[in-house]
């Protein structure tokens, strides 16, 4: 893709011209394509013949109907990809991927390394055949050590990296285990530092010309994002935990008459501004509530006046009105909020991607606005095995009767 | 020969703070630019007001926060309220390739520092904008703070013990998760950079980074108007899947069960014959239908054992699991001190202390932290002189003005 500029139309896309082959499960892999595909890439997405990525099995489906064409998970993580399928574990399918990787700039996999070798996943090898190759392996505890060939799920892998412990049920509330955060955030933490860190390997590529392998480990991915809290141990030699008491407040949820506000109150100007925002009761003015840490000591009394109040407010009437004083407050809000928020729309957040399948389909879009290099969405996520015949024979030069031999021996 | 990193001669203009913009910052470090934060003295990034302190004494360069978050940086001191100040800033900005900056929307043009001004001094300059809400939309002035990104995007309404609030996650996630998103685009651009020679200014919402991480909860409503409850730790298509009690203060360990065939070794564990047999526990539908029955059997096991017990028996049969991980057991993690994650270099003000470090390998072009994170202003004698070629007795007089400081 290195290419001087003057001889080439100006790329309209940033990442025009990057090769990626994709092969991966569920959500890491995928989502760090994805990345670059919406930027411009393109991006072949290699599945298992038959049943296709585990995305494809996992849902929503639209009317709740199981179709491995209508899984929402996958349609988004997929945009912007063409897919083929190949079979890893029979050595046909492994030649035919050697053959895809000798001109691509990255292959991108989220396979565990206890299944990398028999899936033929070997940078040496790669390397021999296209020393330009950038292979990156986003594995749970990278390629050895104690753990390496742990098995994990999301799950498994949020309490590894120790993000699960610091939340949950709060002061008086150590009977309640640690809880995760909704969605395969392990996941998504591995697949955007795969994708940070690819792109690193490009740009050095563009001084040296030098493949490489770069393997992520996504528990180092979730223990560099536990905020303060790691550093206590070292620093202070304390354990941080959920079950501690917050050190100011408010920094809490409180139940309005039609939804849930997050009241957050950091510095003290903000809070006296809330307190006017309340009409100045008289509670307000008690010692015991002086100062973020007064209050963060005796929350469970300030708490109960503050949510009196919250529940007589509504939701959207009170973000707004706060945010006009400049209280940094937050509505908890729903999918339907989102949906139908003024802002997002204006700033034309969410996309609509036309599949053959499923229709049409709303997800989130641009996650950044690029002045110069559009994020856009030039296809849906493929059906499965789609381009297989165009790429195996326009790119490889397969002819139709060798792809009738793979189709048969279940390679494709 | 030593081998370069990948973004070497590359240099950052850092006007980020607090957590969002540093970590977006700490990528690009870790790949080997030369980030320069331009911090204030009058008014110091919030994580190096905030604990935890070496030995718990406090001190803008003492902070665990902030040494974590801005490790391998340097440091230049300004008075951006000093117009002299601004000028500095602009200079260095004209010797930089990137600029970052998280402020709310509009600070950085109040100090004359806009994308604008910028391309002016430098016309291929990439600048990234991380603000809370974005730099447009009818909300783009609102306040926006680590803790209220999580309920804002959504992800609260999402997260927490069925029937109980809604909640937190544990840390300000749409930091990371901005500041991740946003080094991927820096990096994006820089490659067009590198093709074209024409940078570009990049808009970052978090907000909108914190909803792209959200599909599995968008999209079951926008294609079925539903708005999932509250679950917990459990998950549609895998069970028993939750974080078990153990033996112990607070040991805890997370069993995440795939498949019926898993379910029956994990059976044969717990060492009970007839659970084998149960017809409420054989298929993934009986087990979610009787889930908290389930829940109840797994921890009178767990809880007659240590996580690392649990999770030593299972992995032996294949099963996920792992011990829920505190700081202490990270920092003790045979696998992580084995593996070169983390990193103890001499800082002036609190010695070696651990930090997190990189947490990708590569081959080629290996990304080691450089340095400690960087005492306020420790690096101006190096920036005005060795970048911007001010000798010392314009150094003396511009710190004696209040304008480096």
């Amino acid at each position: 893709m290195v290419q001087a500029a003057t001889h080439d139309a100006m790329p309209e896309r940033a990442l025009e011209g990057l090769r990626v082959i994709e092969c991966g499960e569920m959500v890491a892999a995928a989502y760090a394509a994805k990345l670059m595909a919406d930027l411009g890439a393109d991006v072949i997405k290699v599945e298992p013949p038959r049943d296709g990525d585990a995305a494809r099995r996992r849902g929503p489906f639209p009317g709740k109907q199981s179709d491995p064409e209508q899984s929402g998970l996958f349609l988004y993580l997929n945009t912007n990809k063409r897919g083929i399928t190949l079979d890893l574990q029979q050595p046909r399918g492994q030649d035919i991927f050697n053959r895809l990787v000798s001109d691509a700039d990255l292959v991108i996999h989220n396979f565990s390394p206890r299944d990398m070798p028999r899936l033929g996943l070997d940078f040496a090898e790669f390397a021999k055949r296209n020393p330009r190759l950038i292979l990156v392996s986003i594995t749970p505890f990278g390629l050895d050590g104690p753990h390496a060939k742990w098995h994990t799920t999301d799950l498994t892998l949020w309490n590894a990296g120790g993000i699960a412990y610091l939340n949950g049920g709060g002061p008086g509330h150590d009977d309640l285990p640690p809880l995760k955060a909704f969605g395969q955030q392990a996941e998504f933490q591995g697949g955007l530092n795969a994708a940070i860190a690819g792109l690193g390997a490009v740009f050095a590529r563009l001084q040296d010309d030098k493949g490489q392998h770069v393997v992520v480990s996504i528990q180092e991915c979730l223990a560099a994002i536990l905020e303060l809290t790691y550093e206590y141990y070292p620093y202070m030699g304390l354990i941080a935990s959920r079950l501690g008491q917050k050190p100011i407040q408010p920094l809490d949820f409180l139940e309005c008459k039609d939804g849930w506000i997050f009241v957050c109150c950091v510095e003290e100007h903000q809070w006296q501004t809330l307190v006017e925002l309340m009409g100045s009761p008289e509670w307000a003015q008690m010692e015991l509530f002086e100062n973020r840490i007064a209050r963060a000591a005796n929350w469970d009394a300030c708490k109960l006046f503050l949510q009196e109040w919250a529940s007589t407010q509504s939701v959207d009437e009170l973000y707004h009105a706060g945010q006009a004083r400049r209280i940094p407050l937050a509505p908890v809000s729903t999918m339907a909020d989102l949906l139908a928020s003024n802002h997002l729309k204006t700033r034309g957040f969410f996309a609509v991607v036309e599949h053959p399948r499923a229709g049409s389909v709303t997800i989130p879009g641009a996650p950044y606005g690029f002045g110069r290099t559009p994020w856009d969405l030039r296809r849906p996520a493929p059906l499965l095995g789609q381009h297989t015949v165009e790429i195996l024979i326009d790119r490889l030069g397969m002819t139709a009767s060798d792809l009738d031999d793979l189709h048969q021996r279940g390679i494709i | 020969m030593k081998s370069r990193r990948p973004l070497e001669g590359i240099r950052v203009a850092d006007f980020t703070w607090v957590w969002a913009g540093p970590f977006c910052t700490l990528q690009l470090a870790h790949l080997g630019a030369e980030v320069i934060r331009i911090e204030t003295a009058t008014r110091p990034c919030v994580t190096r007001m905030l604990p935890p302190w070496r030995d718990g004494k406090p001190g803008v360069n003492r902070s665990g926060y902030f040494n974590q978050y801005n490790q391998g940086k340097l440091s230049l001191a300004l008075d951006l309220k000093n117009p002299r100040a601004v000028e500095i800033a602009k200079e260095l900005v004209a010797h930089s390739d990137v600029v970052c900056e998280n402020f709310a929307a509009g600070v950085m043009q109040r100090f004359g520092l806009g994308y604008e001004a910028l391309t002016a001094v430098k016309p291929d300059i990439i600048m990234i904008a991380m603000s809370g809400y974005g730099a447009t939309g009818p909300e783009h002035e609102y306040v926006s703070y680590g803790p209220a990104q999580v309920p804002l995007s959504g992800m609260s309404s999402l997260t927490g013990y069925p029937g109980w609030p809604p909640m937190h996650v544990g840390i300000s996630y749409g930091d990371p998760t901005g500041g991740l998103h946003g080094a991927f685009a820096v990096l994006a651009a820089l490659v067009y950079r590198q093709r074209t020679g024409r940078g570009q200014f990049i808009d970052l919402s978090q907000q909108e980074t914190s909803i792209a991480v959200l599909p599995e909860g968008v999209l079951p409503y926008t294609m079925n108007g539903e708005q999932l409850p509250r679950d917990g730790n459990r998950d549609p298509f895998m069970a028993p899947h939750g974080v078990y009690r153990c033996a112990g203060e607070q040991r805890w360990v997370a069993i995440a069960v795939r498949d019926d065939e898993e379910w029956q070794r994990l059976a044969s564990a717990i060492g009970s014959p007839e659970l084998s047999r149960d017809k409420r526990y054989a298929t993934l539908g009986a087990r979610k239908a009787n889930e908290d029955g389930l829940d109840e059997i797994v921890t009178g096991w767990t809880l007659k054992h240590s996580p690392e017990e649990i999770t030593a028996s299972l992995q032996a049969l294949g099963i996920a699991s792992s011990p829920s991980f505190n700081s202490k057991d990270i920092s003790e993690d045979p696998h992580l001190n084995q593996g070169g994650n983390f990193v103890e270099l001499e800082h002036r003000e609190v010695g070696r202390m651990r930090h997190i470090g990189v947490p990708w390998r590569m081959s080629a072009t290996p990304c080691e932290v450089a340095r400690p994170a960087p005492c306020l202003g420790e690096h101006i004698d190096y920036v005005m002189s060795k970048i911007l070629g001010r000798s010392s007795a314009e150094i003396a007089a511009l710190k004696e003005a209040g304008v480096l400081h």
